[in-house]
């Protein structure tokens, strides 16, 4: 088995970690995190240097990748201390090259270029969110349009975007697997407010209400096939999934680095805390949980390079790095002791922050029913 | 024109460990292109692409420069082939020798129009390579070089000279060695690291180059660390500052600075 990288990998990491010291230093993030503001001028940079069309095809301007690599990238952008930094907005863009029509191509990779967020995802409602068979906002084909009814919450992004990428189901179809379709709408479209929602955790990332009422549109602005909304959503949730475990173990390592720093620094009683036995037990087993991780992320990765079906390992992955990467922020926190909840410190952001990843992209409960069912499937 | 980037692939200071003795130990460091090196991929391939040119990248050293990473790390910076002189008689050799090799190949590859390499080494930081090597070729050599654009068959070359900027115009071969921030360099992308291993390689037989042996002339006695001062470590009490002002004064002429 190797563990070894790739020359190219060793080299994408090298050009990566210069990319992230010139553009993405920790006084920028603490910035966005403050400001509560999108990293713009990163994603533009990563862009310029070929990043930002990672595993396009080559049509596009991209760059084919294998998971292994994305992963591994993605991890070292949340080792700065990024939040959802990297990989997740290429595999939302990837929706959209393969499914949508021309201009919504050209739209969406000219604001990945610039660095903006290409658009929102709109697909948790207020009465729906996992269980999307609960789906409520409607679409409603006529003389050549569509008309939406309906309200979209926790909607990640939605006011930094230029779109919303919505779900939405024809009232006249029955089965919701088969109602379901995929619409780009223009967040500026007639009849679409939103109302802001505060948040403790992801302040890079603005969080909102969506209410679509009467919001009418020309029926170009659905992406791929009536009714294949959901298969099509579905395509790029293992590897979504994937990215968010490899987000929470870079996130988690630097909250490790920051600690085990702190420890070998800090004086109490006349030598370091890192000396004490109760502080090497919290480190020891923060760094059991990071290889763990680590190898998790790794090995899931390679089966989707190798083509193996994934059936439960995307969701035990997800979960198993969610709450393993928020534990290890949790005891890098208490390391720090009172300085670690004081606003500014950066092991404060990624505490917040890896909170968030127990729910976004499903809650660790979600991730139990995906993957438990699946597992007495296969025992079945 | 084609242009050549004289570059060294050099162990990593960040992975070299500094004993309490002073003496520095390299075994751990992995090689790299040298800190100062990328500015001159940085000029060579600006001024290449605004007047249709053609940049190869030149490096020597022992064996163990030769290989795909190391390949794959300077063709991926902007390079459009590489020439490397890969010898382990090389291993250890001062900057008279290494300006002498890099003068063979620079024949060798042929109709080379300018050289440009980074200021020093990040390991030796003999600061002479450059210079030396136009010496070898019988060219000109301008150092401290911050900037350089095409003009005609000439190049208009800034040089950084005390008190100010000079300019100047090179009307033949020229070895530039640029000062570190002449340009910022960009970040090798995808492409660049993804396309590397598809650009043409050429090795040179060290023997082949004609290159006179050494004359053992200059042989390092001791190295020792900078003397750093007798620091005192004097710590103000900031919580009133005009008295903290006034002891900084104090402190500072005490010991000869005011």
């Amino acid at each position: 088995m190797d563990f070894g990288l790739t020359d190219e990998q060793e080299l994408l990491l090298e050009s990566l970690g210069d990319l992230l010291e010139r553009e993405c230093p920790e006084s920028y993030i603490a910035d966005l995190d403050l400001n509560h503001q999108q990293p713009t001028s990163f994603r533009k940079a990563m862009n310029d240097a070929g990043f930002g069309s990672l595993g396009f095809p080559e049509e596009y301007g991209g760059t084919p990748c294998d998971a292994v690599t994305l992963v591994l990238l993605a991890e070292r952008v949340a080792r700065q201390g990024l939040n959802n930094g990297y990989g997740l907005e290429l595999l939302q863009a990837t929706d959209i090259l393969e499914f949508g029509n021309e201009d919504q191509k050209r739209e969406i990779l000219g604001y990945l270029a610039a660095g903006e967020v290409p658009f929102a995802l709109g697909f948790t409602e207020p009465g729906a969110g996992s269980d999307n068979s609960a789906m409520a906002t409607t679409a409603v084909h006529h003389d050549g349009l569509v008309t939406f009814n309906g309200t979209k919450t926790l909607i990640t992004s939605a006011l930094a975007s230029k779109n919303l990428l919505v779900m939405a189901k024809d009232p006249a179809v029955e089965n919701p697997r088969e109602a379901i379709s995929m619409y780009l709408v223009p967040m500026d479209s007639p009849g679409l407010t939103t109302n802001r929602l505060d948040k403790i955790v992801w302040h890079i990332s603005d969080s909102c209400e969506i209410f679509m009422d009467d919001v009418t549109l020309p029926e170009s602005c659905l992406v791929g096939v009536k009714g294949a909304g959901f298969k099509q959503l579905m395509r790029n949730f293992e590897l979504e999934r994937l990215v968010i475990a490899a987000n929470c173990l870079g996130q988690a390592q630097c909250a490790f680095d920051d600690a085990a720093s702190y420890a070998a620094q800090r004086v109490q009683f006349g030598k370091p805390i890192g000396s004490f036995q109760l502080i090497q037990l919290k480190l020891t087993d923060m760094a059991i949980k990071l290889e763990n991780m680590r190898n998790f992320v790794y090995r899931t990765a390679w089966m989707v390079d190798q083509g193996l079906p994934l059936k439960s390992q995307g969701a035990l992955c997800k979960r198993y790095c969610a709450m393993a990467g928020f534990e290890v922020a949790d005891e890098a926190m208490q390391i720090f002791g009172g300085v670690g909840v004081t606003v500014g410190t950066r092991v404060s952001r990624l505490w917040r922050d890896l909170r968030g990843h127990r729910f976004g992209g499903g809650t660790d409960e979600i991730m139990v029913h995906i993957a438990g069912r699946q597992i007495v499937k296969d025992h079945s | 024109m084609k242009i050549v980037v004289a570059y060294k692939w050099a162990a990593n200071p960040q992975d070299a460990e500094v004993g309490p003795d002073g003496t520095v130990d390299w075994s751990r460091a992995k090689g790299a292109v040298s800190e100062y090196d990328p500015v001159a991929f940085e000029l060579a391939r600006v001024l290449a692409d605004t007047c249709a040119g053609e940049v190869v990248g030149l490096t020597v050293g022992a064996a163990a420069i030769d290989t795909p990473l190391a390949r794959k790390a300077a063709l991926s910076r902007g390079l459009d082939s590489l020439v490397m002189v890969a010898d382990d008689a090389l291993r250890g050799a001062d900057g008279t020798r290494i300006a002498a090799v890099l003068a063979g190949a620079v024949r060798a590859i042929g109709d080379v129009d300018v050289v440009v390499a980074g200021e020093s080494s990040v390991d030796v930081g003999d600061r002479q390579v450059a210079m030396t090597l136009a010496a070898q070729l019988g060219w000109a050599g301008l150092n401290a070089v911050r900037a350089v654009t095409a003009d005609g068959g000439s190049l208009v070359v800034e040089r950084e000279v005390a008190g100010g900027v000079e300019t100047v115009v090179a009307g033949g071969p020229v070895v530039l060695a640029a000062t570190a921030d002449a340009a910022l360099p960009r970040v090798p992308g995808m492409k660049e690291i993804l396309g590397a291993a598809k650009k043409p390689t050429q090795v040179l037989d060290l023997a082949a180059l004609d290159v006179p042996a050494p004359a053992d002339t200059i042989a390092p006695v001791s190295t020792a660390r900078p003397d750093t001062g007798n620091r005192q470590g004097v710590m103000l009490d900031a919580a009133d500052l005009p008295a903290a002002a006034a002891q900084l004064t104090a402190a500072l002429r005490q010991s000869g600075v005011l």
